[in-house]
C-alpha cells in the first residue's frame, strides 16, 4: 500500500482537528508509512465534499469555519450526506468523528457497520456505539476482517488502550481507575481552589466553552461512564454495556463538602472506576498529592496490574488536536500493520 | 529476650507474635511458612484454624517466630510483599483509617442510629465526626473511622446500606 483514501465523518471539533492534524504530519506519517495520505470526502451532518483525486484539508476547514457547511467546498462540495458518502467515492479508511449519541448510538453505528461491510478499516473518537453494543460493533469488524480502533474515544490525548494493550501487554489488568471526564475535574478543580459554589462555576465553564450549553452529559457522569465502559470491555474484557455502570455526576457536590475533604487533605474528584466488581462513576475523596490529584482539564488514570503493579497515565482528554493526535496514532498503526 | 552464645560472637534473639490473614485456598499456608526459615528466622508456635475466618472470609493464622532483630524484620517484610495482611503484630491490632463524607438530610435521618450502626461492627470505631449544616438543607458531614486491618469492605458495605436507606450520597476513598 503507497496510498490511503480516507473519509472524515462528521466534521465538528474533532473531525476539523483530524483535517488539521492531516495536513500538520503529512509528511511524517509518508516517513513512518511509506504511505501518502489522501483525504477523498469529508461530511459534515448535511454535505459533503467528495473528490477521488483528493481534497485540501485546509481548504475543507476554512470552508466549513466560513460557510458553515461543507457543501461550500469549491468544485466539490456535494448535498450527500451519511451513509450515501461512503458509497459515493473509492476509500480504505473511515475516520468517524461524529457526536456521541448514547441512546441509538447513530449515526456513528450504522456508519461503521457499512464500512465493515465494504472491508474497510475504521478509525473513531465515538463512544456511543462502543458504550451501548461493544460487542457487536467489535464483532463485525472481527468477521469482516478489518481494523477498528478507538484510542481517541476514552482520554482524548491521553493514552491508555493502545497502552495498556501494546506496552503493558505483560501485564494482567486488574483494575483501572482514573479521572475520565475533563468537565468535571476542571468544574471541581476551581471549587477547590476558589471555594464558590457549583451553579456558578458551571455556569462560567459555560461562558468559556469548557462545559456544554446542556452540560447533563458530562456533570451528571454520562461521557465518564461510557468510557468506563469501552474500558471494561477493551482491557479488561468484561461484557458490559452502559446500564452496568452505577452512575452519579457531581451536581450535588457543593462547597461545605469540598471544605471538609480538605480540612483533611483530600480533595473530590469524579472517579470512574473498572474493575471486575465494580464499574461505577462517582464522586470520590482522593488524597492530595497523590496520582489523582490532577487538575484542570487533565484526564488521568491508574492502571492496576499484575507484574508491574500500578502504571499511572495523565493528559488532556479533549481538544480538537489533541483528540486528533490519538486518531492519527491509531491511522498510523494501522498503515504499519498493512505495509 | 534469649542470649545465645556462639563461639565468641553473642547474638541476641528475640521472638514476635504475629496474625497474618490469609486467602482460604490450598497452598497460602506453606507459601506464607517458607520465607521464615529461607530468611534464617525459625517457627516456634503457627496455629491456623481453617474453619475460623474472619468477615472478609479470610483465615487469620496466628504465628510465634524467633529470631535476629533483622530476620525478623525481613520476614515482615517478605510477608507484606507476598500480599499477606498481618493484622496483629505483638499484641497490636493494626488499623487502617477510613474516611468518608455523607450529604444528605444526616441529622433528621438519626444520626445517633447511622453512627450506632457503623460504630456496633466488632473492630470499628467512629474517632471523628464534622458537620457543617445548612439550615433545612441537607447538611454534609466528613467521618474518620478507625477500622481493624481487614475490615474494610465491611465498613463500605455498611456505609453503602445506611446511605441507600436514608437518602445519602457518600463520597468514599478512591
Amino acid at each position: 500500500m503507497d496510498e490511503c483514501k480516507v473519509i472524515i465523518m462528521g466534521f465538528g471539533s474533532v473531525g476539523q482537528g483530524v483535517a488539521n492534524a492531516l495536513s500538520m504530519k503529512r509528511d511524517l506519517i509518508k516517513d513512518k508509512t511509506g504511505v501518502d495520505i489522501k483525504v477523498v470526502a469529508a461530511a459534515d451532518s448535511s454535505s459533503s465534499a467528495i473528490s477521488q483525486d483528493g481534497l485540501d484539508e485546509e481548504l475543507l476547514v476554512k470552508t466549513k469555519k466560513e460557510e458553515g457547511k461543507l457543501s461550500a467546498y469549491p468544485e466539490f462540495g456535494s448535498d450527500k450526506n451519511g451513509a450515501d458518502v461512503l458509497d459515493a467515492v473509492e476509500y480504505d479508511c473511515l475516520i468517524e468523528a461524529t457526536p456521541t449519541n448514547i441512546k441509538d448510538a447513530e449515526p456513528a453505528l450504522s456508519l461503521t457497520l457499512k464500512a465493515f461491510e465494504q472491508g474497510k478499516d475504521v478509525v473513531t473518537s465515538n463512544k456511543g456505539h462502543l458504550a451501548l453494543k461493544f460487542k457487536e460493533v467489535v464483532g463485525a469488524a472481527e468477521e469482516a476482517g478489518v481494523e477498528f480502533k478507538y484510542e481517541a474515544s476514552v482520554g482524548g490525548s491521553m493514552p491508555i488502550i493502545n497502552f495498556t494493550r501494546d506496552t503493558l501487554s505483560s501485564c494482567e489488568i486488574k483494575s483501572i481507575k482514573g479521572i475520565l471526564n475533563g468537565t468535571t475535574n476542571y468544574i471541581l478543580s476551581r471549587m477547590t481552589s476558589e471555594g464558590s459554589e457549583y451553579e456558578v462555576i458551571l455556569k462560567e465553564s459555560q461562558e468559556l466553552g469548557i462545559a456544554e450549553t446542556d452540560p447533563t452529559q458530562d456533570v451528571e457522569g454520562i461521557d465518564a461512564a461510557c468510557k468506563t465502559v469501552i474500558l471494561a470491555n477493551s482491557l479488561l474484557g468484561i461484557d458490559a454495556t452502559y446500564s452496568d455502570v452505577k452512575v452519579e455526576g457531581i451536581s450535588n457536590i457543593n462547597s461545605q463538602a469540598i471544605e471538609l475533604a480538605k480540612k483533611d487533605d483530600y480533595l473530590i474528584k469524579l472517579i470512574a472506576e473498572v474493575s471486575p466488581d465494580n464499574l461505577q462513576v462517582s464522586p470520590r475523596l482522593v488524597k492530595r498529592g497523590s496520582s489523582y490529584d490532577v487538575s484542570g482539564t487533565l484526564n488521568m488514570a491508574t492502571i492496576k496490574t499484575d507484574l508491574a503493579d500500578e502504571v499511572s497515565v495523565i493528559g488532556l482528554g479533549a481538544g480538537s488536536l489533541e483528540t486528533a493526535s490519538a486518531m492519527l496514532t491509531d491511522l498510523i498503526s494501522i498503515l504499519k500493520n498493512k505495509n | 529476650m534469649l542470649k545465645k552464645q556462639i563461639g565468641q560472637i553473642k547474638v541476641i534473639y528475640m521472638r514476635m507474635d504475629l496474625v497474618i490473614e490469609l486467602l482460604d485456598s490450598p497452598g497460602q499456608l506453606i507459601k506464607a511458612l517458607e520465607p521464615i526459615s529461607s530468611l534464617g528466622a525459625n517457627l516456634v508456635t503457627v496455629i491456623h484454624k481453617r474453619d475460623y475466618k474472619n468477615d472478609n472470609g479470610n483465615v487469620p493464622v496466628q504465628l510465634t517466630i524467633e529470631g535476629e532483630h533483622e530476620d525478623l524484620k525481613n520476614v515482615v517484610n517478605r510477608f507484606e510483599e507476598l500480599g499477606f495482611t498481618i493484622i496483629e503484630m505483638d499484641g497490636v491490632v493494626k488499623k487502617e483509617k477510613i474516611t468518608t463524607i455523607f450529604f444528605g438530610h444526616i441529622v433528621d435521618q438519626d444520626l445517633r442510629d447511622t453512627m450506632d450502626r457503623i460504630n456496633e461492627i466488632d473492630g470499628v470505631v467512629i474517632v471523628a465526626f464534622d458537620i457543617k449544616l445548612n439550615g433545612e438543607e441537607k447538611s454534609t458531614a466528613l467521618i474518620n473511622i478507625e477500622a481493624d486491618i481487614g475490615l474494610k469492605q465491611t465498613v463500605f458495605n455498611r456505609i453503602a446500606e445506611i446511605a441507600e436507606e436514608k437518602e445519602l450520597l457518600v463520597i468514599n476513598e478512591v
